[in-house]
């Protein structure tokens, strides 16, 4: 096992100076359903101290949507934010062990972050949009790339997140004069726009009410067949709803156990899962 | 332990599951009672007492709705709430044909086919009823499958029964009048399925006893 260690002085600054340094793409081609495009190898993660993800080793499958579920400090944001080095820009942050994306480690040293994070594109709990009008968030993301975008880029990406309907009369508006739901597709269509091949999404729900959660969890069925889809979420039901694969973290940063989200929800093999999704434990 | 008054609706459910089973047990033994002593009364309690069946059936059903709807359950709680929404069905049916041994009871003419053994056809198919929901109670699948093992003899002694049935109506000749002989031997005949068919319910209380208790679908098809 190759192991990745570096502290988060040392990613950060990485952040900066490799910031105009594309990524090497890796494979292109999209694989079938059942191909691997994430992986983790023994994957820790310590916060000065204290072990925050202990040995997480999981396949995940391009074209799928991967729910993370688990109590809270069990480590399952920290591990998302793990798979596009976003723990990189806390400094007591250490990682060790192998994120690979396609077999690339996205901890060698010739990966930029920056790049990686348009490939791992990002969606957090609360919509964050810039104080920017919809079309420059959706084309926020292609600029810092040096990449112009064009209106047939800009349609694309809301057509996307399914909001061009309700916002294509509006384009020069600011992103945050649109409702919560509206904002956190704009976050999606802003994610989407350099066509990503992941997306991690942090509980992208939890601040929505439920008509617009709920189309987002419409959207994020959609979005599995163009994108690979890692959630983390505490809503169960929704995990349940959405994905293919579930993989339940418990307390201690373990990963439990990871199977098809409609065995993990009818048979899980081990009992702390059990007692976990039945409301026994946590 | 987290969600206490959803476990206690689960453990709720179990007990009026169980509850309602011992209720058809009931029902089922007096039909059965009534048939061999031929007694007219106890029989009539069984046909005016199956709406007390059925209202336990449709709280229950309400019940196992409710927890789908209001607390979602999952993993072994889905199991079992599942089942037991499967199971109550079950047990109505056989309150039913409860009712139907306890119809044949007051109008059948016994005394035409002595030799066919009604009683140990109910015994067994009772016995397994009584186990089945034992079963279900405890949770405890071996039992369970060794329950629904025994299916195979009680259809073996029905199928006995009804071919000595429609071998004595060819070969003997009858005074009787052909519509009342027809309307005795369909009777009985009809009696003789129903018997099986409790059998048969009992083995789906175990099956589902089984999907329930380890995951097993095997035994539901």
């Amino acid at each position: 096992m190759s192991q990745n260690q570096q502290s988060g002085d040392e990613a950060s600054a990485e952040s900066e100076s490799l910031i105009t340094t594309d990524v090497q793409p890796a494979e292109t081609n999209r694989r079938s359903r059942s191909a691997t495009i994430l992986e983790t190898r023994d994957l820790s993660v310590y916060y000065g101290d204290d072990r925050a993800l202990t040995d997480v080793s999981i396949e995940i499958p391009e074209h799928s949507v991967t729910a993370l579920i688990g109590p809270s400090g069990c480590g399952k944001s920290t591990f998302l934010r793990c798979l596009n080095r976003m723990n990189d820009l806390i400094d007591a942050c250490r990682v060790e062990g192998e994120v690979t994306l396609r077999g690339k480690n996205v901890y060698d040293e010739d990966v930029d972050p920056v790049a990686l994070r348009r490939q791992i594109g990002q969606v957090f709990q609360k919509p964050n949009p810039f104080p920017k009008s919809i079309r420059d968030n959706v084309t926020y993301g292609l600029e810092v790339q040096g990449k112009s975008a064009t209106d047939e880029d800009v349609e694309r990406a809301l057509k996307g997140a399914a909001l061009w309907d309700e916002v294509k009369d509006q384009l020069g508006s600011s992103g945050l004069d649109l409702s919560g739901g509206q904002q956190q597709r704009l976050c999606i269509a802003r994610a989407i726009a350099p066509d990503p091949e992941v997306i991690l999404m942090d509980e992208p729900t939890s601040a929505l009410d439920p008509v617009a959660a709920s189309k987002i969890e419409d959207l994020i069925d959609d979005l599995a067949e163009e994108y690979t889809v890692v959630i983390v979420t505490h809503n169960m039901q929704q995990a349940a709803r959405i994905s293919d694969r579930t993989a339940v973290f418990l307390t201690g940063g373990e990963l439990v156990e990871y199977d098809d989200t409609a065995t993990i929800f009818e048979d899980p093999a081990d009992d702390r899962v059990e007692d976990y999704i039945t409301g026994k434990f946590g | 332990m987290a969600r206490t008054e959803y476990q206690e609706q689960l453990d709720e459910l179990r007990s009026n599951v169980v509850a309602m089973g011992e209720l058809v047990i009931d029902r089922y033994d007096a039909a059965l009672t009534a048939l061999e002593a031929k007694n007219e009364s106890l029989a009539r309690e069984v046909i005016e007492g199956d709406g007390d069946v059925n209202e336990s059936y449709l709280a229950l059903e309400g019940d196992c709705i409710d927890l789908f709807a209001l607390q979602q359950p999952v993993a072994s709680d889905l199991r079992f709430v599942a089942s037991s929404f499967k199971i109550i069905t079950d047990l109505e049916r056989i309150a039913d044909l409860a009712v139907n041994v306890a119809e044949y009871a007051i109008a059948a003419e016994r005394e035409r086919y002595p030799e066919i053994d009604l009683a140990h056809i109910g015994t067994e198919t009772g016995a397994m009823l009584a186990e089945a929901v034992a079963a279900y109670e405890a949770g405890d699948a071996e039992l369970a499958a060794e329950i629904a093992d025994r299916d195979d003899a009680v259809d073996r002694l029905c199928s006995d029964a009804s071919n000595a049935i429609v071998e004595d109506l060819i070969r003997t000749e009858y005074d009787d009048d052909p519509a009342e002989l027809m309307d005795d031997v369909s009777r009985l005949l009809l009696t003789v399925r129903d018997l099986e068919r409790v059998g048969d319910h009992a083995v789906n209380v175990c099956a589902r006893t089984v999907y329930m208790t380890d995951h097993d679908t095997e035994l539901l098809y």
